[in-house]
C-alpha cells in the first residue's frame, strides 16, 4: 500500500518532468530549423 | 486578506519577485519586437509555430491559477479520485478537440479565429454568437486570473489584494501589447519551463516533509469510504461528469485554443496537443495531491478557504525559499493563462468584428493591429476593475458555460455536414439557452412530466456528447453508434434521476437541444454548401512573402478581395 500511494503521489512529478525534457528538446529543434530557413521562431 | 499564520515575505520581496518576473518577461519579447508588426503575425504568428512551442503554449494557457486550487480542492474534497477528476477531464479538453482542430484548419488554413470559419460559411450572425461567447469566456478568465494575483499577493505579503490585481494586469499588458500573440506564445514557453520546474520539486517536496510514505498512508483511516474509494461514484457525479460534459464545450468556446489551432504548424498539431494533453494532466493532478496529502493528514483550510490549502501546505512544511517559487508558480500560471486571453480578445476584435464586420474585406492592416491593441488595453481594464470590485460573475459563467454546450454541435455539424444552415444554427442555438435557463433556473416543475422532458433531451445531449467524441477520433459509424448506445443508456439510466442534479441536467439540456433543432432544421432545408469556397473568404490580411511551404496559400490581395 506505501509502494502504491507513493507512486499515485510521486507519478506525476516524474511525468512533468518528462514532458519538460520532450518540449525542452523540441523548442531547441525548433529553433535550429528557424535558423536553417532563416525565419523567426514565433 | 492578510493572515498571521501563513508565511509572509515584505513589501520590498514580493515587488522585486514580481518585477523580477514581468521585466525578465519583458525583456523576452524584446528580442521578437518588430517596428512595423504584421497583423496576421500578431493574432496567430506564421501559421507554421513548431511543435515545441506549440505544445508549451497550449500547456501554459489551459493552466491557470484556478487548476490548482481547484485540483487541490477536489483532492481535499472527494479525497483519492479527487484530483484525478479534475486534472483528468481538463486535459481531456485539449485532447479531444485536435481531431476537430485538423478539420477547421483543413477547411481555412489562413484562418485566424473560429469566427472567421463560421463567417464563411454561415454569415454574422452565426460568427458573432461564436464570437460573444468567446469574449466572454475570455474577460472571465483574465478576471479569475487577476483576482487569483490580488488574493496570492494579500495572503503572503503587506500587499494589498488591490495592488495584487493591478501590478499582474498592467505587467501581463506590458508584455503582450507590441507583440500580440507573438509575445504570447514566446513567453509561454519560459513561463512553462519555470512552473513545470516547480512542480516538479515542490509536489515531493511537501511528500517528504509531511512525513513521507508511511505518515500518508496512515492518514488515509481518516478518510471517509466515499473518499478512500477510486471509484466513488460522488466523486463522479459531483466533480467528474460535469467536467465531463464541459470537455468539448470549453474546447469550441475558447479562442486561446482555436489561435493556437490556427497557429501551430500543420503536421504538428496532433502531437502538440497529444503532448499539452499529458503535461497539462501531469502537473494539475500532480498539484492537486497536495489537496489529499492534507486530507490525509487531517489540515483545514485556514479561515474555512480551500483556497489556502496549498499556500498553507507550502508555508506550513517547506521553506522560505520554496514559498517563493511557489509565488513564481503561480503568478506564472495566472500570467500565461492571461497573455494568451489578451491575445484571444484582441483577435477576435481584430478579425470577427473589424475585420469581418466592419471593414468588410476591405480590412487596412495598420488600423487591425490599431484595433488589437486598443482591445487590449480595454480589456486589462476591464478585468482589473472586475477583479478589483471582486464582482459576483457565478450568473455570467453559467450563461457562457450554456453558450459553450449549445454551440458545440452547430459548429462542429456545420464543418462536417453541408446541409447545416445559418439559419438552424442560429436558432438551434437560442433555443437551446431557453430550456437550458428554464431548466438550471427550475422555472418548471422538475418533479413531474417537465423533469421527464428535460431529462429526454438531456439523454439526447449525453447520446451528443460521447457521439460527437468517438466521431472525432474513430468516424462517422463509430460515432452514431456510440452516441446512440450511449442515448439509450441515458434514457435507462437517468431518467427519474438526473432531475436532481440539476447543473448536469441543464448543461445536457443545452446540448441535446441544439443538436435536436439543428438537426430537424438541416433535415428540412434543400442547401447544399460547398466547403471548399471557405478557403477562399479566409485568408490573410497583410502582404507577406511567400513562404516555402505555402504554396497553396492565397496572396494577400487575393485573399483580402475575396472576403466576404
Amino acid at each position: 500500500m506505501t509502494t502504491l500511494f507513493t507512486f499515485y503521489v510521486l507519478v506525476w512529478p516524474a511525468l512533468t518532468l518528462g514532458v519538460l525534457a520532450l518540449i525542452c528538446r523540441a523548442v531547441w529543434r525548433d529553433q535550429c530549423r528557424a535558423r536553417a530557413e532563416n525565419r523567426e521562431l514565433v | 486578506m492578510n493572515s498571521e499564520s501563513l508565511y509572509q515575505f515584505s513589501t520590498l520581496t514580493v515587488i522585486l519577485l514580481l518585477l523580477a518576473f514581468y521585466g525578465g518577461t519583458y525583456l523576452m519579447t524584446l528580442g521578437i519586437r518588430r517596428k512595423n508588426e504584421d497583423a496576421d503575425a500578431y493574432m496567430v504568428s506564421n501559421h507554421r509555430i513548431g511543435f515545441g512551442i506549440g505544445a508549451a503554449s497550449m500547456t501554459a494557457t489551459w493552466i491557470w491559477a484556478a487548476s490548482f486550487y481547484a485540483a487541490a480542492t477536489s483532492g481535499y474534497t472527494y479525497g483519492v479520485s479527487g484530483p484525478i477528476h479534475y486534472g483528468l477531464w481538463g486535459a481531456l479538453m485539449i485532447l479531444f478537440i485536435y481531431p476537430f482542430g485538423r478539420r477547421f484548419r483543413k477547411l481555412a488554413p489562413n484562418a485566424h479565429t473560429l469566427g472567421e470559419l463560421i463567417h464563411a460559411r454561415h454569415g454574422s450572425s452565426s460568427q458573432l454568437i461564436l464570437a460573444l461567447s468567446n469574449v466572454l469566456g475570455s474577460v472571465i478568465s483574465l478576471m479569475v486570473n487577476f483576482t487569483a494575483a490580488g488574493a496570492l499577493v494579500s495572503v503572503l505579503s503587506p500587499l494589498s489584494f488591490q495592488a495584487g490585481v493591478i501590478i499582474a494586469g498592467v505587467g501581463v499588458l506590458l508584455y503582450t501589447l507590441w507583440s500580440g500573440f507573438r509575445a504570447s506564445v514566446l513567453t509561454d514557453f519560459a513561463q512553462l519551463v519555470a512552473l513545470m520546474a516547480i512542480a516538479i520539486v515542490i509536489i515531493p517536496a511537501v511528500f517528504f516533509a509531511m512525513g513521507g510514505p508511511e505518515t500518508l498512508v496512515a492518514g488515509l483511516d481518516n478518510l471517509t469510504p466515499e473518499q478512500a474509494n477510486f471509484f466513488s461514484s460522488e466523486a463522479i457525479l459531483q466533480q467528474g461528469a460535469p467536467f465531463f460534459v464541459a470537455v468539448l464545450a470549453y474546447a469550441i468556446g475558447n479562442q486561446t485554443i482555436s489561435q493556437r489551432l490556427f497557429a501551430v504548424n500543420e503536421d504538428h498539431i496532433k502531437p502538440t496537443f497529444l503532448t499539452a494533453t499529458v503535461g497539462y494532466g501531469a502537473i494539475v493532478i500532480g498539484l492537486g495531491m497536495i489537496g489529499l496529502m492534507a486530507l490525509t493528514i487531517g489540515v483545514q483550510p485556514l479561515d474555512g478557504d480551500m483556497n489556502n490549502l496549498i499556500p498553507q501546505m507550502v508555508s506550513g512544511y517547506l521553506p522560505p525559499v520554496f514559498i517563493a517559487l511557489f509565488f513564481i508558480l503561480v503568478i506564472g500560471s495566472l500570467s500565461s493563462t492571461a497573455d494568451s486571453d489578451l491575445s484571444a480578445l484582441s483577435a477576435i476584435m481584430m478579425a470577427d468584428v473589424y475585420g469581418k464586420n466592419i471593414a468588410r474585406g476591405k480590412a487596412d492592416p495598420k488600423r487591425m493591429l490599431l484595433v488589437g491593441r486598443l482591445t487590449m488595453i480595454t480589456a486589462t481594464a476591464v478585468g482589473i476593475v472586475f477583479a478589483s470590485f471582486s464582482l459576483d460573475i457565478l450568473v455570467m459563467l453559467v450563461f457562457v458555460g450554456a453558450l459553450w454546450g449549445a454551440i458545440v454541435f452547430p459548429v462542429i455539424a456545420s464543418c462536417f455536414w453541408s446541409r447545416v444552415t445559418n439559419q438552424a444554427f442560429t436558432t438551434s442555438v437560442l433555443v437551446a439557452m431557453v430550456l437550458f435557463c428554464v431548466a438550471r433556473f427550475e422555472l418548471v416543475d422538475l418533479a413531474g412530466p417537465g423533469g421527464l422532458f428535460f431529462e429526454l433531451l438531456a439523454s439526447i445531449g449525453g447520446g451528443v456528447i460521447i457521439g460527437l467524441m468517438v466521431f472525432g477520433f474513430l468516424g462517422r459509424t463509430a460515432g452514431f453508434v456510440a452516441g446512440a448506445l450511449a442515448l439509450v443508456a441515458m434514457l435507462v439510466f437517468a431518467t427519474g434521476f438526473l432531475r436532481d442534479y440539476t447543473v448536469l441536467l441543464a448543461s445536457l439540456t443545452a446540448y441535446g437541444t441544439s443538436t435536436l433543432v439543428c438537426v430537424v432544421m438541416s433535415l428540412a432545408s434543400r442547401e447544399r454548401f460547398d466547403f471548399a469556397t471557405i478557403r477562399e473568404r479566409v485568408g490573410d490580411y497583410d502582404a507577406h512573402e511567400a513562404e516555402p511551404e505555402a504554396g497553396e496559400a492565397i496572396p494577400a490581395a487575393a485573399s483580402l478581395a475575396a472576403q466576404r
